[in-house]
């Protein structure tokens, strides 16, 4: 019986174990999201519209024109189909009641 | 006991197989411009997308507004040793020009960036030219693949894949498979 007790708690113990290693392989960076995302942030950036050319480069042909901005007034929005919703009436949860003093003793049993 | 065992064999097993599964693309994305799509292509499972949108960033020190296009970057969720980007610039019309627009942009993505190799190609049925090299990034080596596919209707595409140094290798099939799913939508 006790035999039959260690085993058991040595599998357990052994599967614990196992269950850590196994999240241990898990990637750190798990859901945190674009906290840092440096080759994005620097696909954004070019040099090509830019006037000012730090290379000195003779034979390069004329730049383009910069384009146009993004529009910088978007059109009035549609009507989203998630309304907000309406005001709550009553906050769900109620404030304690204010602290009274205890409820008297009971009565002693009568006999 | 033994019945135990062969669960935790079986489940094991699941996992392996789980694990050296071929790399699938089954989301497809379709970027557009000023509400016309110019491509398409699949995001790995378990990648996530950022969309971008068009916008203005200003160099603080210089003062100057650059308008920038749509980027659209991704990356497995779990791995960020991995990394791909699209972009489609307005007024880059042809492969040459693409070229410029890359040299302008490849200093700001890696430093020291060496070229290993250059080649001619075809993506999605549509020319590219697409330079494999070398270069650091935070200390850290990075190989990167920029490829400019020429889009019909006076446009390119500007598609940068990044492996850090310790990336599993396996994503390449992951990158590779977003390039088999480029499709021009012009």
């Amino acid at each position: 019986m006790t035999r039959k007790l260690i085993k058991r708690s040595i599998l357990a113990l052994g599967l614990g174990a196992a269950s850590f290693t196994l999240s241990a392989c898990d990637g750190v960076s798990v859901g945190v999201g674009y906290g840092y995302d440096p080759f994005y942030d620097s696909m954004l950036w070019n040099d090509y519209y830019h006037d000012v050319d730090v290379d000195i480069d003779v034979d390069r042909p004329d730049r383009p024109d910069r384009p146009n901005p993004p529009i910088t007034n978007p059109p009035a929005r549609p009507k989203p189909p998630i309304a907000k919703p309406p005001a709550r009436p009553r906050p769900p949860v109620a404030r304690p009641p204010a602290a009274r003093p205890p409820i008297h003793r009971p009565a002693p049993r009568r006999r | 006991m033994r019945i135990l065992l062969t669960s935790t064999f079986a489940a094991c097993a699941a996992l392996w197989m789980g694990a050296v599964e071929p790399a699938s693309a089954d989301t497809p994305v379709t970027y557009t411009n000023e509400g016309r799509a110019l491509f398409r292509f699949a995001v790995p499972d378990f990648w996530m997308l950022r969309t971008g949108g068009p916008r203005e960033i200003e160099d603080t020190k210089l003062g100057d507004a650059r308008a920038v296009a749509r980027v659209m970057g991704m990356r497995p969720v779990t791995d960020d040793n991995v990394w791909m980007g699209f972009v489609s610039p307005t007024g880059v019309a042809t492969i040459q020009d693409g070229i410029r627009y890359l040299e302008d942009v490849d200093k700001f993505l890696v430093k020291e960036p060496t070229i290993n190799s250059t080649s001619n190609t075809r993506i999605g049925g549509l020319p590219a030219q697409v330079f494999r090299g070398t270069g650091s990034r935070d200390g850290r080596g990075v190989n990167f693949t920029a490829t400019v596919i020429d889009l019909p209707g006076n446009r390119v595409v500007i598609a940068i894949a990044i492996l850090r140094d310790g990336a599993d290798p396996a994503y390449a099939d992951d990158l590779n498979a977003v390039f088999a799913s480029f499709r021009s939508l012009q």
